[in-house]
């Protein structure tokens, strides 16, 4: 006997009921009732009245529960609660998210990297189209932090978010790591995690803007490739700037085939990515006005190259995508990442 | 026995804030100290010592007492108000000009009235809703804060006097006025 199929009026009625409500990011949600709740929450040994993130300045707060909520109303399956989880708590270390990062005019996107076995337990995708779309929780589990974002903490667009642009892919950043086709540590051990854990790291983006250069085997070219894309003055608004790579396996595998550890091409960026005095002049960003940026009509230091990558942290490298092209992506960070992920705990 | 869809905001649980109080109004800024909180936005420093220097100069004030905020994101520190309203008796603050910094500048404004000084926050026009918003969050809906337009970050020192000149009379009248 099969069931009847559900009654599309009916679910019609109940998604127009949530958009009524003013719930929705624009599109459809998953209405979510008490039953499919209490799925949710028998994946977690955490109280559903724990609270696990606060932003002060708007009084709010985000309890297991509403995170239970929002991640249902996402699309997410109740196995999917404890990544939730965990990407949230990664996402509270990074300090812009719980200050005013939600609110800013740069409109940030959180970026989450997904490490471990719970990527294949999860039926996560690892390889090709890692920005997305095409699967399910890759797909909602950073909608479900963005659902939070907007219903838990009360920050919705053109009231207290004031993004002027945004940026495309804001609430679908979640990648899950090529670890298979990775020549390097997961990225979840660059924070603090064991080897074989599963964990989830997050930080907040400005924007990706990405490296094809498929034509040479001199991982020089490639990473002054990767330093040109860096150094461009368009994003440098402070003296230090923090700009993750989320490099493609065949990338990645030029580089660590020249003997080249995650640490060696942290350094060699360090090193290589900045402009001179004369370019940041042109752009009216050779001044410093505390830590901004501003123009100043004083040439001498025309011909002085600025560094502005301050510390590895600054430069967190991860490994994402198909080996099917050497396209590798530079992530603009918001802020800088707070070098810690969170383990995903039942 | 249908079920009721849930709802995602928690806020149905929370109680709202009861209206926090307005300080007593000066009849003028004869011998007063003024209060500036710089938030560290590009020009909100000339921007408020300007003002000051009006205020004083036209105004009767006798000095200025300037800090700055070091995050300008989120509400100033309970200390930093402390600080000022012991040392202070009226307070300018600003320049809003960002998401987070504007709706902070009048949560700020809303903090140093309960403490008992009148106020002025100053916004950059173009985000009067997220000032508006904050405004009802800390329970003051209608919250009253002087504007100057768009955009202040990229005006040259001459502009931003005339700036501060123009939105004098609005900050006078902030400070002053009975509701």
């Amino acid at each position: 006997m099969t069931r009847p199929t559900p009654d599309p009026e009916e679910a019609q009625a109940a998604i127009e009921y949530c958009y009524a409500q003013g719930w929705s990011d624009g599109l459809p949600l998953v209405p979510a009732s008490q039953p499919l709740i209490e799925r949710f929450l028998a994946t977690t040994s955490k109280d559903p009245a724990e609270i696990i993130g606060e932003l002060e300045q708007v009084g709010r707060n985000c309890t297991v529960y509403l995170a239970a909520v929002n991640a249902a109303m996402a699309g997410c399956l109740p196995e999917y609660f404890p990544v939730v989880l965990a990407a949230f708590d990664a996402l509270m270390h990074e300090r812009a998210a719980r200050g005013g990062g939600w609110q800013s005019t740069s409109g940030p996107a959180p970026m989450i990297v997904v490490n471990g076995p719970v990527r294949h337990e999860l039926g996560f995708n690892t390889h090709g189209g890692a920005f997305g779309p095409g699967f399910r929780p890759n797909a909602t589990i950073p909608r479900a932090i963005g659902l939070i974002i907007r219903n838990a903490f009360g920050i919705r667009p053109h009231v207290l978010e004031q993004a002027t642009q945004g940026l495309p892919g804001r609430w679908s950043i979640c990648l899950a790591e090529n670890e298979e086709e990775s020549p390097w540590p997961p990225f979840a051990e660059d924070g603090g995690q064991p080897a074989g854990a599963s964990a989830v790291s997050a930080t907040l983006l400005r924007t990706c803007e990405f490296v094809d250069n498929r034509h040479t085997q001199d991982p020089e070219h490639v990473l002054n490739d990767i330093a040109d894309t860096i150094s461009r003055t368009g994003s440098l608004i402070f003296r230090d700037t923090s700009a993750g790579v989320v490099f493609c396996p065949e990338h990645a595998q030029t580089l660590a085939t020249a003997g080249l550890t995650k640490q060696d091409v942290q350094a060699w960026l360090i090193e290589h990515c900045g402009r001179t005095g004369a370019d940041l002049r042109r752009a009216g960003k050779n001044g410093l006005r505390g830590i901004a940026r501003f123009a100043d009509a004083d040439t001498s230091a025309d011909d002085t190259f600025t560094r502005i990558l301050p510390s590895p942290r600054h430069v967190p490298i991860v490994v994402a995508g198909a080996r099917n092209a050497a396209i590798s992506m530079v992530v603009r960070i918001f802020g800088e990442w707070s070098g810690t992920a969170t383990e995903v705990t039942k | 026995m249908p079920y009721p869809i849930l709802d995602p905001t928690g806020t149905t649980t929370t109680a709202t804030r009861p209206r926090p109080p307005r300080a007593p109004r000066r009849r003028d800024l004869r011998g007063a100290t003024v209060g500036l909180l710089v938030n560290t936005k590009q020009n909100a420093a000339p921007f408020l010592d300007e003002l000051g220097r009006l205020l004083v100069a036209e105004h009767g004030a006798t000095a200025t007492m300037a800090r700055t905020k070091v995050n300008f994101a989120a509400p100033a520190p309970g200390e930093l108000i402390k600080e000022m309203t012991t040392s202070c008796d009226v307070i300018i603050t600003g320049i809003g000009d960002c998401g987070s910094c504007s709706a902070s500048a009048v949560a700020d404004g809303i903090a140093f009235e309960a403490a008992g000084l009148p106020a002025a926050a100053i916004c950059s026009d173009a985000f009067r809703v997220t000032a508006d918003a904050m405004a009802e969050i800390r329970g003051v809906p209608g919250y009253r804060y002087a504007t100057t337009p768009h955009p202040v970050a990229v005006l040259n020192p001459d502009q931003v006097k005339q700036r501060a000149a123009q939105v004098l009379d609005d900050v006078m009248n902030l400070l002053t006025e009975p509701e």
